[in-house]
């Protein structure tokens, strides 16, 4: 029999792990919804995103709000620049889904190749230490960091709702999403709305990323293996549903943390891989659970 | 000279692998990016036959051949169900979760990869022992790929890649069709692994990896999806290029990021400047 406060900790720590998968999870599901696009240079923009913020700490010895501020800057130009002269030249020519997918990954190649002839192979973290104080709550321990990357996960999902649900310019993304061309007849620019989102995706890549690098090792090739998580979660909230994808994303980072209890630590990428081709293969369109509503009705 | 006849080699293999992909993607429309799995399942099969069998080395790299085919076939009965980006992330997932399950057995050498593979020829006699044969299998890949797309059954297979259900309405099975390009292209990508495996004498997962897809897929694209003599224009150009500064005699850290560096922005290029691949017959974009 398991004790109850084991499995406690391992829910805490495994909800708190997936804060940034949560993070990166909405930005590239958000992309895919507006743009229609799976846009692997995300891969390239969690590099940028992770070095600036390294180079600002490290190498100019200035504090995070000069770093965080740089990579927001830094990162949002880059995603900006890849949108307007890379996928919409692209889409200008009407080029068909490989085109895009051989773009975006080989971008993603081109970018680590660059980090890595700058800064080498070696892991590297935000921070000379990761280890975070510990408060024990309920016999549960809480890191600060666990607090923080829930908090900043959290809000980071609030905020996109509420601007994605009252804001004109969200109102907009919604219906360039549902459908391009009949927004463009009622005046929205479906070019602009791509920009935005550009730019909303960057915000949240650097926010993962600033957690992932205070949380632990990051070499220049680390995004390539991270953007799965974001692509498996996406496909299991159902592509379109950016809220139900960052619900995926937790769900995996639970799967992760609770399949200890039965299998080794080496086998929880094959757990993450196994998850991605079952949820392709039997369910293409995501994982629709029920509606509240109708457990209330049958009831 | 060595290290000419070595690249010659491996530029062979590319051609293979580049050829049969083009097969599967190309004539039969299949978006899948797993190819660098089955080259992977004919190297590792051929490479641990090499090691535990007295068996020949044209055995074991045929049997290589069949194992990639066998595991093409599970991934089709399951995974050709989805089409166009699903059968290609499906297909990603597939290839990674086999890399992962390669890395974690004991008997595949783990991540550390495979080594002391035997060889079958030694001396100096060996690098162009295996420039010929590598050559002549890229040759008979391209040829044979060539007469059966230009034959009866590749006029069906291009029928079935431009119009499925025009084509499943004439009473044809597009699905029996597809599994069996698939197939082939995926047994020949296995074959071409045997020879890299009986070749190198050293195998590893991170040589099979997603960026292996990306790299056989661009040799394709830009070479000429859909063409025959394409991907060897792809392969030949892409692989040649970049080790062109070899020679600077760099140290490793710079050397492969740079030529990492060179073969990306020579991809970017040829997408924008070529999109229709250099060997396109026509102007149409991807």
């Amino acid at each position: 029999m398991l004790d109850p406060v084991i499995l406690a900790q391992i829910l805490w720590t495994g909800i708190a792990t997936s804060a940034p998968y949560v993070l990166m999870t909405v930005g590239f599901a958000l992309t895919l919804k507006v743009t229609g696009l799976w846009n692997f240079a995300h891969a390239g923009l969690m590099a940028i995103a992770f070095y600036t913020i390294y180079f600002v700490l490290n190498f100019c010895d200035l504090p995070v709000v000069v770093a965080l501020p740089a990579a927001l800057i830094v990162t949002g130009a880059a995603s900006l620049a890849i949108e307007i002269a890379g996928l919409q030249v692209l889409r200008d020519r009407g080029s068909g889904n490989l085109t895009f997918f051989i773009f975006t990954l080989i971008l993603s190649e081109l970018i680590i190749y660059v980090i890595t002839l700058l800064f080498g192979t070696e892991p590297e973290t935000l921070f000379k230490s990761i280890l975070s104080p510990v408060t024990i709550v309920a016999n549960i321990a809480v890191s600060d960091w666990d607090e923080l990357a829930v908090a900043v996960a959290a809000s980071g999902l609030v905020l996109l709702y509420a601007f994605l649900t009252w804001s004109r310019e969200g109102q907009f993304l919604n219906a360039v999403a549902d459908n391009a061309r009949l927004a463009e007849l009622y005046g929205i620019s479906a070019k602009r709305a791509w920009r935005v989102v550009s730019v909303i995706s960057a915000m949240f890549i650097v926010a993962s990323m600033y957690l992932i690098g205070t949380h632990g090792g990051v070499v220049p090739n680390s995004p390539l293996e991270l953007i799965i998580t974001a692509v498996i979660g996406t496909l299991l909230g159902g592509i379109g549903r950016v809220f139900a994808a960052a619900a995926a994303a937790v769900f995996l980072g639970l799967l992760q943390s609770f399949s200890i209890l039965i299998i080794d630590s080496r086998w929880q990428n094959l757990l993450l891989y196994g998850v991605l081709f079952i949820t392709i293969v039997v369910f293409p369109r995501g994982v629709r659970l029920p509606p509240l509503r109708l457990i209330w009705t049958t009831r | 000279m060595e290290y000419l006849a070595t690249i010659g080699v491996l530029i062979a293999i590319y051609v293979i692998l580049s050829s049969s992909y083009n097969l599967v993607i190309g004539y039969g429309g299949l978006s899948t990016v797993a190819h660098p799995i089955f080259f992977a399942v004919g190297a590792y099969t051929a490479g641990l036959l090499a090691i535990h069998s007295g068996l020949p080395a044209v055995c074991n790299v045929i049997l290589g051949g069949l194992a990639a085919m066998l595991a093409s076939v599970l991934l089709a009965a399951s995974a050709l169900r989805v089409s166009g980006d699903y059968l290609l992330i499906a297909s990603l997932g597939f290839q990674l979760g086999l890399l992962q399950l390669i890395k974690n057995l004991d008997f595949t050498g783990g991540p550390g990869g495979l080594t002391a593979i035997p060889g079958t020829v030694t001396g100096a006699a060996r690098t162009p022992f295996f420039l010929i044969v590598s050559g002549l299998l890229a040759v008979a890949t391209v040829w044979g790929i060539r007469i059966i797309v230009t034959g009866p059954y590749g006029r069906a297979i291009t029928a079935m890649r431009d119009e499925e259900l025009a084509f499943t309405a004439l009473g044809r099975d597009a699905t029996s069709m597809k599994v069996v390009i698939f197939a082939v292209g995926c047994g020949i990508a296995g074959i071409a692994g045997g020879v890299y495996a009986y070749y190198f004498q050293y195998i590893s997962p991170d040589q099979f990896d997603v960026l292996q897809s990306a790299a056989i897929l661009t040799m394709v694209v830009l070479g000429g999806m859909g063409t025959t003599f394409g991907p060897v224009v792809g392969a030949v150009l892409l692989l040649a290029i970049p080790q062109a500064i070899t020679f600077l005699n760099l140290p490793p850290s710079i050397m492969a990021p740079t030529q990492g560096i060179i073969f990306t922005v020579l991809v970017l290029l040829f997408l924008f400047l070529r999109p229709a691949g250099i060997v396109g017959l026509s102007r149409k974009t991807l």
